[in-house]
């Protein structure tokens, strides 16, 4: 038993294809361990210096994260983890007369 | 090409235009290229240059679009003071941070300009590894009668 982790399609390269992974971790930092071991590089690909990084938003079942307990949340078996990249975007200032966008 | 009804497509531009000056965004559910269902979506950074969607109501929208056997075929947002083009940004935020590598390969971003808001200019984009392309939207009355290219 552990948890199921749906893996976004830019991760996938690093998962073999799998769209979903099982783990076994304690809370979301440990999960980032977890899945390293398991898929070396992911870890650097979801996280900076132990935070999640930013733009990437993670659920466990339908609850972000950054709402309960950010990397110490904790987690159960049977818990379903997403990772889901933000849908953002902006433009700076400066762009305005440089691309005309 | 993304194929959309003219009533979606009118429901996108007034969400635009109630948004305006900031921008306004949204997630477009289908199957086969074809928009079947518009989210209108909050945008959690509203600003006259910033979009970004609320996360849980994205991650709500998503799962809704799955159980509903469909995909997220596009996705939408307004540029209140610009051209109907992905910014710099938009095409960072594209990729996965730090990488070239797209989030959402297979779906179109769409961009209404809002420059002239009697007359918005709204176009398709594909953001794939490094580059930006054109993706032509067809608007229809019903989705199964394609009749003109937007
Ligand atoms: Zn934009």
């Amino acid at each position: 038993m552990g948890v199921k982790v749906r893996i976004p399609t830019p991760l996938q390269k690093l998962t073999n294809g799998k769209a979903e992974v099982e783990c076994s971790a304690k809370n979301i930092a440990e999960l980032v361990d977890a899945l390293e071991k398991d898929y070396p590089g992911i870890k650097e690909r979801l996280s900076e210096g132990g935070k999640v990084r930013r733009f990437i938003n993670i659920y466990v079942n339908d609850e972000d994260i950054r709402f309960v307990n950010k990397e110490e949340t904790v987690l159960k078996d049977g818990d379903n983890i997403s990772i889901v990249p933000a849908i953002a975007g902006g433009r700076l200032k400066n762009e305005v007369e440089r691309l005309g966008t | 090409m993304l194929t959309i009804t003219k009533s979606d497509l009118a429901r996108i531009l007034d969400h635009c235009l109630a948004g305006y000056p900031n921008e306004a965004c949204g997630i477009l559910g289908g199957r086969d290229g074809m928009v079947e269902k518009v989210y209108r979506m909050t945008n959690a950074r509203p600003g006259p240059t910033t979009y970004e969607m609320d996360p849980e109501e994205q991650f709500r929208v998503m799962k809704d679009i799955r159980e509903a056997d469909l995909a997220m075929v596009g996705m939408y947002h307004s540029h209140p003071g610009g051209h109907a083009y992905p910014s710099s940004v938009d095409v960072e935020r594209a990729y996965w941070p730090g990488t070239r590598l797209p989030n959402y390969p297979s779906a179109v971003y769409v961009i209404v300009s809002l420059l002239d808001r009697a007359n918005p200019a709204v176009r398709g984009y594909r953001i794939d590894e490094g580059t930006v392309s054109e993706i032509s939207l067809a608007v229809t009355e019903q989705l199964d009668d394609p009749t003109t290219t937007h």
